[in-house]
């Protein structure tokens, strides 16, 4: 699903068409993904060299937040260490993000690295995101739970202990129909959590788990029951951090965009179905045959417009070989017949007058009354 | 096909060949209406005694015949909820294109899933024959579609959840 990259597409778009742009011209893009990060990329035409990019993520969780505007400090510095060959951290950010970051892309000569460094680029949310995260599990200390919120509407738990981050996402659903193919997809997942042993522990369970304990009744009040995501350390070693982040951010929107095409395909099956049902009633009729018979007409016609195409493509070729042949014969056609000298010979005499044709009247195919 | 169904589909077949012997009637009560009877149920003498083909518990036909209209209502197999679901959808689907069927109904009879009603005009207009073989085929096929959607929906779940997990590797 390449919907769920982590890349943002846009900003390689915006990024790569200013680095190709013959002149330098001024970029002022705003725009969203995953209805909550918000991007700003600005550039001027007197300085094209230097990019400022600015993004705002939500707040993780209100509960952790430990300074009201930007980022953590470690967050920052994870930053800098991954952005330090073309970007440096602006201080303090635009107004209304949380980071800002001025690329300079000039000290990268090959066009090769300068496509690696937009796609890295790219992943900036993913790297905010992840180190947030990882900043609040660490003000958790050795065990404790907190809830997350990366959607508004779909809120989840972390909760960690010594060994382990447990994320327990509580799953609600609209209605029936979704919940039915939410419950298969979780039941695939979680027999298949097995048979993969680099993914996390899956589990997945009506009753929240007892890490949830003392939690208000409200915030566990689901209909498709709990999915949780055993973490462990090995999972979050180096640059898999970021990854495992943003796919376990992005877990409920996958769900979801899996019910959405579920729904789809189901739609399309059905639809499929009555037609064929539908035909069968329309044979039944006495006098269906008619309409069946004027719909196999329609088809034969229109087979036998294709095949006058495709014999019009090789007619086309043949007169094209033979162009110049067929427009001299054309000329020739409407050539007058010439002899030679009878011009003169009428200006000389007058007796030898060439007759004046009418000109030919169109026929109608009724008579004209006259007056009497 | 099963052989339980096809005994089953069989049965339903001969039932309705011997019901569908349908005329034009008028109405007793309204002058000058026509009026499918196994709806009114107005004149008792005009009704047939109905028939019950059941499969299991949960797979039956009713077949209500009367002089000049006969309905067959449908209980179609939800063995789980997601069956249960699929079918209900499904049938709504096509109760909503009721008029694409011509004898299907609208609403269903209660404590069945799906209706039809064939009046003497449908007989008229149609082939007794195949109007009998659009019934046991919409059935059979009814069956055949709910057990295919489960299939692909339990499918679809377990490439997508193969694929989430792949993320990791």
């Amino acid at each position: 699903m390449a919907f769920f990259s982590s890349g943002s597409r846009a900003l390689v778009e915006i990024l790569t068409r200013m680095q190709s742009a013959e002149r330098p011209m001024p970029v002022d893009h705003t725009f969203f993904e995953f209805g909550s990060i918000r991007y700003h990329v600005e550039a001027s035409a007197s300085d094209p060299e230097n990019v400022y990019l600015s993004i705002a993520t939500p707040s993780l969780s209100h509960e952790a937040s430990s300074s009201s505007s930007g980022l953590p400090e470690a967050t920052l510095q994870e930053t800098r260490k991954a952005y330090h060959r073309f970007a440096e951290v602006v201080e303090p950010p635009r107004e209304g993000y949380v980071l800002t970051l001025k690329l300079n892309f000039s000290g990268l000569n090959r066009p090769k690295d300068r496509v690696k460094a937009i796609n890295q680029v790219s992943l900036l949310q993913s790297v905010v995101l992840s180190s947030q995260l990882r900043d609040m599990l660490g003000s958790l200390g050795p065990s404790g739970t907190m809830r997350l919120v990366y959607n508004q509407r779909d809120p989840f738990f972390v909760s960690k202990t010594a060994e382990r981050i447990n994320a327990v996402f509580p799953m609600r659903f609209r209605d029936d129909t979704d919940l039915a193919i939410a419950t298969s997809f979780f039941q695939e997942l979680r027999e298949l959590g097995s048979s993969f042993a680099r993914a996390p522990e899956c589990s997945w369970s009506p009753i929240p788990p007892p890490e949830l304990r003392g939690e208000y009744v409200h915030r566990l009040t689901t209909n498709g029951g709990f999915v949780s995501f055993g973490v462990l350390s090995r999972h979050v070693r180096g640059k898999r951090a970021a990854k495992t982040a943003w796919i376990l951010l992005n877990f409920q929107a996958y769900v979801k965009y899996h019910i959405k095409c579920t729904r789809r395909h189901i739609q399309s099956r059905m639809r499929e179905r009555l037609e064929a049902l539908t035909e069968v009633i329309h044979d039944a009729r006495l006098r269906g045959n008619d309409d069946k018979r004027k719909s196999q007409a329609v088809a034969k016609k229109r087979r036998n417009n294709k095949r006058r195409l495709i014999s019009f493509a090789k007619a086309s070729k043949r007169l094209q070989k033979g162009f110049r042949a067929v427009l001299d014969k054309i000329k020739r056609l409407r050539l007058r017949i010439r002899v030679r000298g009878l011009d003169r010979l009428r200006r000389q005499c007058r007796c030898f007058a060439v007759p004046k044709l009418p000109p030919r009247r169109k026929e109608h195919g009724y008579h004209k009354l006259t007056e009497q | 096909m099963a052989n339980t169904l096809r005994l089953y589909l069989t049965c339903i077949r001969n039932t309705l060949e011997a019901a569908m012997c349908l005329q034009n009637f008028p109405c007793q009560e309204v002058e000058r209406h026509n009026k499918p009877e196994v709806e009114l149920k107005t004149s008792p003498e005009l009704l047939l005694n109905p028939v019950l083909i059941c499969r299991n518990e949960a797979e039956k036909c009713l077949i209500e015949t009367s002089i000049n209209s006969i309905r067959i209502s449908m209980k179609v197999k939800q063995a789980d909820e997601l069956e249960n679901i699929l079918a209900k959808k499904f049938l709504r689907f096509l109760s909503m294109r009721a008029e694409a069927f011509q004898v299907l109904r609208r609403k269903p009879v209660q404590g069945y899933d799906i209706s039809f009603l064939i009046t003497n005009y449908h007989c008229e207009d149609m082939h007794k024959h195949k109007l009998i073989d659009f019934i046991v085929q919409f059935m059979e096929d009814i069956d055949k579609e709910i057990s295919e959607l489960k299939l692909s929906v339990n499918t679809r779940g377990r490439l997508v959840a193969t694929e989430f997990l792949k993320q990791f590797i």
